[in-house]
């Protein structure tokens, strides 16, 4: 909301700057966005009167108006509708330069000669309104200077008005919390009322057919009202406060609701069939042209206002077309309702409308107010446009006002705060608020809650007023004490920090992603739709599905790396994925993912060359088996897997007491190609919950062996489709006891070998827990294992 | 034998034990003076064939002899220990970069969760998680949202077919941790939000919040709050940071407050960072609002508590000098690798 500052003064006594009341109110709670100075000293610009104004004949908008600058009378080529003879304007004689330095001189406009220039608000850098010159007062004297009539620069604020509190969008509103901020008071305009006969229930009949989405509403009748402009005070004081002026009637309505709150309107009442006004909800199919020109198709849960044929109005949002102000008003219906919020608001945003009526409405207005805003408006249509007032009002008003006593305990406002606010203080900063204390004991006060101020409902609510008064500043520090609570547990979250700092000791770094991604891209990873989350209301179409998985992004993310030359990357993710469970509900699970590209993983100088898909494949099976075991999943079973997205018999699936934890594999080629990633690409992906399930299991510990180990190698050369774990399970499964550690340190295939055969090197540890083996004792055991290798696998040795 | 005698006797050994140039020749200078038929023995041999009156000089200088020869011998022993014996073999280059591999990166906003969470650790506070997908009940109306409040709206939350939403706040796991639990509850809930902005610099449909709930039986007041984030302000942004309170409005807390931090940039002078306020908003707080306490059973009569929220991202950005939200979900290795 914008608050003039010389508007503000007319209500409380004000002689803060702006920056001082800015301090003021944004310790009070009511934030202050800028600053604004309007106006200025105009240099050179002056008061210049329209003397004649005639079409250009080779132009369809322009004139050429005859300016007087108060000595002699100048050509000037103007296109503004409202440049008529007559009017006092802003000049910008030749020579002069506009606040925004353009200097104004001679020139050529469809052929005729224009000397200076008639200013729009916008070119006098006095608001962005460039829908006419401005105006000036009719008895502004030509050859003036402009500052004289615009008088001193004005001050504005842009306030953010918090949610709660209605009552202060309105200049009224913020003068009453300046006063209690100054200790000053609040001097509310006085109202006083000619009205003559006949009454206005005569002239206008209201039914409000619903009183609960229109708890009140008022009606009053003005006749004999005349064409023209606001007064020049009231058109400045609209424009600062960012509204455009129309017409003395409709700028009244406006003015009157920037100043206390109540939004109001005006019906041409000779434009109400039967005159005739019915507050009820909008039929099937209605429709009606809004103000803007727009049609609008209302539905029965709308308010609308109607006359006895058709909907003239949408209830609290914008008025009708139909039914609108306009030169020819002599008569009008003058509105000040109370609408429901809730309504109003899902009617605004149904349409799509959101007007100054209806910000305030929805957040609620003061329901006492209404009859005063609608006095109000009636007295200044009288004066200023020329408005013979019918006797008296139409107040509909079953409800009457709720009325809420709340007690305020001294010693509960010193407890929640802990500022040492004294009992005759809290009393008092009530009271400053016009929050009448009605009752007060030696431990506390009841008050009387407004009508304007919806929000205060409790105890807590007039404690948070005191406190914002007396000062937040003064809320001491103290040192923290409290009781430890102890039957809270963070083993999730604990879990998936150890699980990240490990990753990140091994090397990986860690990405976030969004939880929304595109729908082509699952399609991409051969996941049906149908096993995806869609968003009802997405923000945009590339984000319209919740992820199912992390790895499609994790791709993705790769990719984008590689084309920004980062070709080397391990990273992983931890996040949420999503999926459809029964009916429409939602599963969500958290996940961990793992990306890797390049020459990563190997300790040493790394190749410039691409790495092969089983160095990539194997770097990724050892990270992922190196994270299981800091995790403590126990013993490992692999297990082949084939996912839409893994190249065809490079994927596993890791498996520990009977559990898939997760999978892992390379990148299908198409997929690469989509990104022309040429190298392999692992991806892994892992169920947290699983994985981490004993990551703070206590450590078993073994005595240390007693006796020492014998070491034995054995080179198996076998066929290249003999597979190391083909050998490994053979060798377990004839070992004995004693046989505690296999390891295969090397694998060579060579001429001498043979094509298609390779050698694989394996350790094998021997050590009994009893006593020292002997030489003989390991022979025989070993010889038992090559037999048994020999028969079933028909594999060789090399000495 | 006399003092002098000894003294060039002492020369003589530490020019040799200088000149050896392995640990053989030193072996050898030992045993030719120190050893058990070495000449130190001699010396000490014919001392009684000295004068009294030169004796105890004799003495005293075979006891230099003993004392300088072995400290020399030790010295330059160790020396020759540590001479690089691989110093010479062809083609090593200890020039070469070291092949041990470095360590990844945590995502700038994870590092600054386990911060925040380690920080308010110290001083009692667990973590509580719940879920993404949050009932309108938890999210909003146990918090005390107004019905027609616009953060119901289908333009700023993102609503299910099942007529859950993606939380657009932390603040529900605070609902469901006091509906499992009793008061003293402290608790710090981190986790990803929702809602429906249109991406910018400073707006992500996605981000993530932490937040802390503090419950007793015992009164707790504003100046607890205040305290406790001062104490977090310092040990997140450094030592001279001051916290203020602004009055404003959540739904969930009376008194509401907006707790601002020093600026870490210009330490509170004034900077383009903080928009020459000297002050960045950083947290909305408050006291709990007692219409909470009645949603989940708890008597404000006879409980009272603080709540307060911080958005991850922004912290990251502010302490981090991050201009753009959208860096953070790039996923840009060179970005990512400065928080190393």
């Amino acid at each position: 909301m914008k608050l003039v500052l010389s508007w503000l003064n007319e209500y409380v006594d004000c002689e803060l700057s702006g920056e001082e009341l800015a301090e003021k109110l944004t310790f009070s709670g009511t934030e202050v966005e800028a600053i604004r100075t309007v106006g200025g000293a105009f240099p050179g610009l002056i008061v210049g009167e329209i003397v004649a104004a005639e079409p250009l004949p080779n132009s369809e908008r322009l004139r050429l108006c005859r300016v007087s600058d108060g000595h002699e009378t100048l050509p000037v080529v103007c296109g503004a509708d409202n440049a008529t003879a007559g009017a006092k304007i802003a000049f910008a004689p030749p020579g002069s330069t506009l606040p925004n330095g353009t200097a104004i001189g001679e020139t050529t406009l469809a052929g005729t000669v224009s000397r200076g220039m008639i200013c729009a608000e916008d070119e006098l850098a006095l608001s962005d309104d460039h829908s006419g010159v401005l105006i000036l007062p009719p008895d502004a004297r030509p050859g003036a200077p402009l500052a004289e009539i615009l008088g001193e620069p004005e001050t504005v604020l842009d306030l953010e008005v918090t949610w709660n509190r209605p009552d202060c969008l309105s200049v009224i509103g913020m003068a009453r919390e300046v006063a209690a901020l100054l200790g000053r008071p609040l001097r509310r305009p006085a109202v006083t009322l000619t009205e003559n006969d006949p009454a206005a229930s005569e002239l206008v009949r209201v039914d409000v057919e619903d009183t609960e989405l229109c708890p009140r509403y008022v009606a009053r009748v003005l006749t004999g009202l005349r064409p023209g402009p606001a007064p020049f005070w009231m058109r400045r004081r609209l424009s600062l406060s960012g509204v455009r002026a129309i017409s003395a009637i409709v700028d009244v309505t406006n003015y009157v609701l920037l100043e206390c709150g109540q939004p109001l309107h005006a019906f041409d009442a000779a434009r109400l069939a039967e005159r005739r006004i019915v507050v009820r909800r909008a039929r099937p199919n209605e429709r009606m042209l809004t103000l803007d020109e727009a049609e609008r198709a209302l539905t029965p849960d709308m308010l609308v206002i109607a006359d006895a044929e058709q909907a003239v109005a949408v209830a609290g949002v914008m008025g009708g077309a139909g039914s609108e102000i306009g030169p020819d008003t002599r008569e009008t219906v003058l509105e000040s309702a109370w609408f429901d919020p809730a309504s109003v608001r899902s009617t605004s945003a149904r349409l799509g409308l959101n007007t100054e009526a209806s910000r305030r409405f929805e957040r609620g207005i003061d329901p006492a107010g209404t009859e005063w805003a609608s006095r109000r408006a009636a007295a200044l249509l009288a004066e200023h446009a020329g408005g013979m007032i019918a006797r008296g009002a139409v107040d509909v008003f079953p409800g009457g006002l709720p009325a809420r006593s709340i007690c305020c305990r001294f010693e509960r406002v010193r407890s929640v705060t802990g500022m040492d606010i004294a009992d005759d203080a809290v009393a008092r900063l009530l009271g400053s608020l016009e929050l009448p204390v009605t009752e007060r004991t030696a431990v506390a006060c009841v008050v009387t809650a407004p009508s304007f101020r919806p929000d205060l409902e409790e105890e807590a609510d007039l404690i948070e007023e005191v406190a914002r008064l007396h000062g937040l500043d003064k809320v001491p520090t103290v040192t923290p004490s409290s009781r430890v609570t102890s039957d809270a547990s963070d083993h999730p979250f604990q879990a998936l920090s150890f699980c990240r700092q490990t990753l990140v000791g091994l090397g990986l770094t860690e990405i976030m992603n969004y939880s929304f991604l595109a729908p082509a891209l699952p399609e991409l990873f051969g996941c049906a739709v149908a096993d995806t989350v869609a968003l009802p209301n997405p923000v945009s179409a590339d984000q319209s599905l919740m992820r199912h998985s992390l790895i499609p992004q994790m791709a993705e993310t790769l990719a984008r790396n590689l084309a920004r030359q980062n070709g080397r990357a391990a990273l992983f993710e931890i996040g949420r994925v999503f999926r459809p469970g029964a009916k429409d509900s939602v599963g969500e699970e958290t996940r961990l993912a793992i990306g890797l590209m390049g020459a990563v993983g190997q300790v040493g100088l790394r190749g410039k060359t691409l790495p092969t898909d089983a160095d990539m494949f194997l770097a990724m099976k050892g990270l992922t088996e190196a994270l299981a075991g800091a995790c403590h999943v126990g013993a490992i079973e692999w297990k082949a897997e084939s996912p839409p997205f893994l190249a065809p018999g490079a994927g596993l699936g890791m498996y520990a007491n009977g559990k898939r934890l997760g999978g892992l594999g390379l990148l299908r080629r198409e997929l690469r190609a989509e990104w022309r990633m040429r190298g392999p690409v692992a991806v892994a992906e892992f169920a947290t919950e699983p994985l981490l399930e004993h990551v703070f299991r206590l450590p078993e510990l073994n005595p240390l062996p007693i006796y020492p180990a014998v070491e034995r190698d054995m080179a198996v050369v076998a066929d290249e489709a003999t597979t190391h774990g083909q050998i490994e399970e053979i060798i377990r499964r004839h070992a004995p006891d004693t046989l505690v550690g296999i390891e295969l340190f090397d694998i060579f295939r060579s001429a001498e070998l043979g094509s298609g055969k390779k050698s694989l090197a394996y350790a094998m540890t021997y050590r009994s827990s009893a006593k020292t083996l002997t030489d003989e004792e390991v022979n025989l055991c070993h010889e038992t294992i090559r037999n048994a290798l020999r028969e079933t696998l028909g594999v060789g040795f090399r000495e | 034998m006399n003092a002098k005698a000894v003294r060039d006797i002492r020369e003589q050994a530490l020019s040799e034990a200088n000149a050896a140039t392995t640990a053989a020749a030193l072996e050898a200078v030992r045993i030719r003076y120190l050893g058990r038929k070495g000449l130190l023995q001699d010396i000490m041999k014919g001392l009684k064939d000295v004068p009294p009156a030169e004796r105890a000089d004799v003495g005293r200088e075979a006891n230099a002899l003993k004392k300088s020869l072995e400290s020399l011998l030790r010295e330059r022993k160790g020396a020759l220990e540590r001479a690089p014996a691989v110093g010479a073999a062809a083609g090593f280059d200890p020039t070469l970069p070291g092949v041990w591999r470095a360590p990844g990166v945590a995502h700038p906003v994870s590092r600054v969760i386990e911060d925040c969470v380690r920080i308010f650790a110290r001083l009692g506070f667990t973590v509580a998680e719940g879920p993404d997908i949050e009932t309108r009940y938890h999210n909003f109306e146990a918090l005390n949202t107004p019905p027609h409040h616009p953060s119901l709206d289908a333009l700023d939350t993102f609503w299910l077919a099942s007529g859950e939403c993606l939380r657009t706040q932390t603040s529900p796991v605070q609902i469901r941790v006091m509906e499992s639990r009793k008061p003293p509850v402290r608790i710090v809930t981190p986790g990803r939000c929702y809602r429906r902005d249109t991406t910018d610099a400073t707006h992500s449909a996605n981000f993530h919040q932490i937040e802390g709930l503090y419950v007793d039986c015992a009164p707790v007041s504003l100046a607890d709050l205040k305290s406790l984030l001062a104490y977090f302000a310092r040990e997140m942004m450094g030592p001279s940071t001051d916290v203020r309170f602004r009055p404003h409005f959540f739904p969930f807390t009376e008194p509401s407050v907006e707790c601002d931090f020093t600026c870490h940039v210009c330490g509170g002078k004034g900077c383009r960072v903080c928009k020459f306020s000297g002050w960045i908003e950083i947290a909305g707080a408050g006291m709990v609002d007692p219409r909470v306490f009645r949603q989940v059973g708890y008597d404000p009569e006879t409980v009272s508590g603080y709540a307060w929220g911080m958005g991850v991202e922004r912290i990251a950005m502010v302490k981090y000098g991050i201009a753009d939200i959208r860096m953070l979900y790039e996923n840009d290795l060179r970005f990512l690798t400065q928080f190393a």
